[in-house]
Formats: structure tokens, sequence, C-alpha cells
């Protein structure tokens, strides 16, 4: 039991860590950036190459990555987000799909199909009280809640300040100095940090394949649905909830329950309480 | 009075040509000229609710399986006639539509898009636990028809005609009548229906209902065509070459679907047996859709056309 969950904590991290990424993108931008787990999966794969012919280390080429990752996110915003700010969800739904697609694609033509593993420095496991953790596990856990506490810190900081005012309005914070665009940059950047952070640790656990991305995209979706959108704790606490919920209902249920948990939850929570578990209830835009 | 006979002819001419196509082309290029016609009919689908409706709903290649899946099973296992299964599991894909469509009528923009690909997450999920009807994770093959004593190559043809006929007009009318404005209200001013009595909800389920039977109707068929499906057929990558379908082909017009439905068969063609590179010309044409064509390859001739007459009209106005 214990190990499950702790398992579904691990697994919940990972989710937790990509719905902060969907949700800072979101807070700044209004964007509900679908390319999200697979704008990780692009660097960690370069990380990957950065060890394997390189033979660079853990520490010199996840950092490598991660720079790559926000540089990339910065070509990505400017190129192909920015032009369509202006509209409506549909097209910025539909956009992002798009550049999860093109990004899979291009995985798949340079690195193919054949999964690979990611050498960490830290392997192996410890006992608390008869039940093994593994420092996988640890590492992903602890980020999770790094990256949240650093998330919280840095929107009460002046740059989070600007960019959630200029989520609420777009035009009066231009007016009193705000470099819009600059914040765009910097939401997007950060977004893709974690989301590398997210999938390195994810595949270095797992195994590194071209397919990683596309399932967990969804989940870190239902882990933000939960956690209401616009709250970073809620985020966090829906991702390690639904890793917990599925890790629980696989083992006592059947492993094909842990494949439906998360959706029936999202459909559930989208019908009673779109504003989230963890949030204050809000007024609707009209 | 010209320009209908223009369209009389047009129509006339291209019945024949789709009648003796079989006799002047091989049995791949008919299989592909099919599966155009089967695209088209479910991309119909999809322009009424994303087009008209303004909905992002992505569970529709489940509502494809749903048809596939049900028509097989109705027909080949329950001794069902063909027709009739077709028409029976596209009517219980627009049940589970409207199902879908209950947190829809609540939702919008992309927590919509969240909600319809779970639900099509667990279509999908069924298709792979429902293993006495789908086949589970394996798949199934799919027992072939042979429709007025023809070769199954011929008779899948006119009978994805006949469909696509049949849901292209039924459509097209349906659209011109006060359900149909009634749906582009929805997507325009939907704070404003409430106040003239139209039931935003009403139409958002309606308009679901219908595009999961018509995605069904195409489904059955896209099946045949097949002759082997699995739950991943229905799942993401055909869900991505629907949305080109709809957002190349232009997602407000009936003929976005024809247009876009050959764009996405011959990309699929040309670039067969290199997968990645398919999936990347895909992802590159949906974006580029949307960056700078948001009305698809079918608005460009009306907007030559409107240029054409700008350009035009000072010299009128100088004789």
């Amino acid at each position: 039991m214990i190990q499950q969950v702790i398992a579904g904590l691990q697994a919940g991290s990972t989710y937790a860590m990509l719905a902060l990424a969907v949700v800072l993108i979101l807070k700044a931008t209004d964007v509900p950036n679908f390319a999200t787990a697979d704008m990780g999966l692009v660097p960690t794969f370069v990380g990957w190459q950065l060890m394997d012919s390189f033979d660079l280390t853990y520490w010199l080429a996840i950092p490598a990555a991660i720079l790559f990752g926000m540089v990339l996110a910065l070509v990505i915003e400017r190129i192909a987000i920015r032009p369509i700010l202006a509209e409506s969800h549909f097209a910025t739904v539909l956009m992002t799909i798009g550049v999860f697609v093109v990004l899979s694609a291009v995985i798949q033509l340079i690195w193919g199909s054949e999964p690979r593993r990611i050498d960490a420095p830290f392997s192996g496991n410890f006992e608390v009280a008869g039940n093994f953790v593994t420092y996988d596990q640890l590492a992903t856990i602890g980020l999770g809640a790094l990256i949240t506490a650093a998330l919280l810190w840095f929107f009460k900081s002046p740059w989070g300040v600007r960019m959630q005012a200029i989520a609420e309005d777009r035009v009066t914070p231009r007016l009193l100095g705000v470099r819009v665009d600059r914040v765009f940059s910097i939401s997007w950047a950060l977004a893709a940090a974690i989301a590398t952070v997210a999938m390195t640790l994810h595949t270095q656990s797992t195994v590194l394949t071209d397919t990683a991305g596309a399932p967990l995209i969804l989940k870190a979706f239902v882990a933000a649905t939960m956690g209401g959108f616009g709250s970073i704790i809620g985020a966090f606490l829906g991702g390690l909830a639904l890793g917990v919920i599925e890790n629980l209902a696989g083992f006592y249920i059947g492993t094909g329950s842990r494949a439906a948990v998360a959706m029936i939850f999202v459909v559930l929570i989208l019908m009673a309480k779109p504003e989230g578990l963890f949030s204050k209830a809000r007024p609707r835009e009209v | 009075m010209n320009r209908r006979l223009a369209t009389a002819v047009l129509a006339v001419a291209l019945a024949a040509v789709a009648i003796v196509l079989p006799d002047f082309v091989n049995a791949y290029r008919l299989f592909l000229a099919t599966l155009i016609v089967v695209f088209a009919t479910a991309g119909v689908g999809l322009v009424v609710i994303m087009g008209w409706t303004g909905q992002i709903a992505l569970a529709h290649v489940a509502f494809m399986g749903i048809g596939a899946y049900g028509t097989n099973w109705l027909f080949s296992d329950l001794g069902v006639p063909w027709l009739l299964s077709l028409l029976l599991s596209a009517l219980a894909a627009a049940v589970v539509g409207v199902l879908i469509g209950f947190p829809a009528a609540r939702l919008r923009g992309f927590y919509l898009a969240i909600a319809t690909l779970a639900f099509a997450e667990l279509i999908v999920r069924f298709f792979v636990e429902a293993d006495t009807i789908t086949g589970g994770i394996a798949g199934k093959p799919i027992e072939i028809i042979q429709l007025f004593g023809l070769d199954p190559d011929r008779s899948q043809w006119y009978i994805a005609l006949l469909l696509a006929v049949v849901v292209f007009t039924a459509t097209d009318r349906l659209g011109r009548t006060a359900f149909g404005r009634c749906l582009r209200m929805v997507r325009d001013a939907e704070v404003a229906t409430g106040s003239l009595g139209i039931s935003a909800t009403r139409y958002k389920l309606l308009a679901f209902g219908l595009s999961g039977f018509i995605a069904a109707l195409a489904g059955g068929l896209f099946g045949q065509l097949l002759t082997y499906v699995s739950p991943d057929t229905f799942h993401t990558a055909l869900l991505i070459q629907f949305l080109v379908v709809v957002f190349v082909g232009g997602v407000n017009r009936l003929s976005g679907a024809v247009i876009g439905a050959i764009f996405v068969v011959v990309s699929r063609e040309l670039f067969q047996d290199v997968g990645d590179w398919q999936r990347l010309v895909f992802g590159l044409s949906l974006v580029l859709a949307v960056r700078f064509l948001p009305g698809g390859l079918t608005s460009l001739l009306p907007r030559l056309r409107e240029m054409r007459r700008l350009d035009r009209q000072p010299q009128e106005a100088l004789s």
C-alpha cells in the first residue's frame, strides 16, 4: 500500500510539474499549451545525445538541455504563438496541438522509435520503515515540491505580479510601461525549463522513447483542472492526488482502470466544479 | 439562371464520372477515391460541430470507432443487415455525442477541448476492454460486405458515394434552415441566445449528436476500407488527420471537408512509406493553416473574387 503511494507520488509529481508548466503559460499568456510535454521531451533527447556522443556528465548535459529547451520555447512562442495571441482559445488550442505534432514528428525523424536509457548519477534505493524508496522517486517528488515553492515565490516577485496583471488585462499594463512581450518570453522559457526537468526525471526512471510525451499531456491538464488552472499549489496537489489515485486504482481494481481513472476524474470535475477542487468560486465572464 | 444551369451540368457531369470511375482506374486508385469520400463525409460532422457551432470537439475519431466496431458487431456477430447495422451504430454514436455534449454545454474554450479529449480516451479504453465486441487491444478483422452483387471495391465505392450524397445534401439543407442559423448564433453570439428564447444548450447537444451520427456513418465505411481495426486506429494519429481535413480545407464550409479530405489522403499516399514525414507534414500544415489561413483553402476563392471586385470598382466608377 505505502509502496503504491510512493510510486503514485512520483508519477504525480511528474504530472504536477507539467501541470505547473501549463498553468504558468496559461496565467501569463492565456494559451492552453498542449505541446508542453513534447517541449520538455525534445531537450531531454538533446541531453541524452550530449551524454551519449559527447560523453558529457549528467550534471553538464541536463542543464545544457534545460537551456536548449528554454531557447526552443522562445522560438516557438515568437513564431507560432505570438502572432495569434489575440485570437480565441479555438486558435491557440489548435496551434499548440499542431506544435505538439511537429515536435513529436521531429523527435521521431532525428532519434527514431528505439527506446533509450538515461543514466542518472543517482540510482538505487534506500529503506524507510520497511519501504523502499528509489533516489529517482526522491528526486522527482522533491523537485516537484521545490519548483512549486519557487513558483509561489516567483508570482509574488515583480515579474510574477506583472505576469498576472497581463493575464488579466493586456492593455493597461502596457500603458504602465510593462514590457508585455518580455513577460511572455519569460513565462514560456520558465515553463519549458520545468517541462524539461519533468520529462528528464520521468524518462530516466522509466525509459526514453519518442512517444513518452503524448500520454502525459492529458494527465497534466487533468492535474491542472483539479487545481482549477489558476492556482500553483492546486496544480501541484492535483498532480500528486492524480498520481496516487491512479496507482491505487491500478493496484486494487485492475490495470485497465488505471488509464480510465484520470479521464473519469476530469469529466466529473469539469461537470461539477469547473473552477477546480482547491480554489474559491470565481464569477464567470460573460 | 445561367449559374444554376452551370451548377446542374457540373453536378450531372460529376455524377457521371463518379459512376463510371471504377471502370477506368485500378482497384488501388479506387480505394483511395473511396477513402477521400469517406474522409470528406466524416469531415462534415466536424464542420457542423467546430465550424458552425464553434465548439472545440476532439472526440470525433472515437465516434468513427463506434461506427466501425458497432456496425461490424451487429452485422457479423448478430446477423443484422449491414445498412441497418450502420444506422443503429450511428444512432448509438449520436446518443454518446449528446452525452458528451452535456458537460460541453457548460464548458467553453480549452476546458471543452480537455473534456472531449478525456471522453475520446474513455471510448478508446472501452474498445480495449470490451474484447467480446472489439477483439480488445489486438483488434478485429472486419467482415467485408458486397452490396448489389458487386465486387467489394465497387460496392464500397458506391456505398460511400451514396452516403456522401445523402450526408452532404442533408447537412447543406439543414445549414440553411433556422436550425443551422441557430447553431451559428451559438457560435457568434452565445450571450444573446437566451434573450431571444433560443436555448444554447439544446443546440449544442443537437450539434454534438449530429456530428457523432455523421462520424459513425463514415466510421462504419472506414472500417470496411481498412478491413482490420484496433483501438489504436481511432486514436491521436487519426484525430490529427481530421483536424487537418477541416482546418486546411476550411472549417466553416462543407466544401472545406472535401478539399481537406483530398489534401490528407493525397499526403498520406505521398508519405506512405515514411510515417514520420507524414506526421511532420500534418503538423506543419495544421500550424500554417491556423497561422495564415483561418478560413482554410476554401476561403481563398471568395477572397480572390472579393479582391478582383475591389480592383474593378474604381474603373467602373470612372466610366
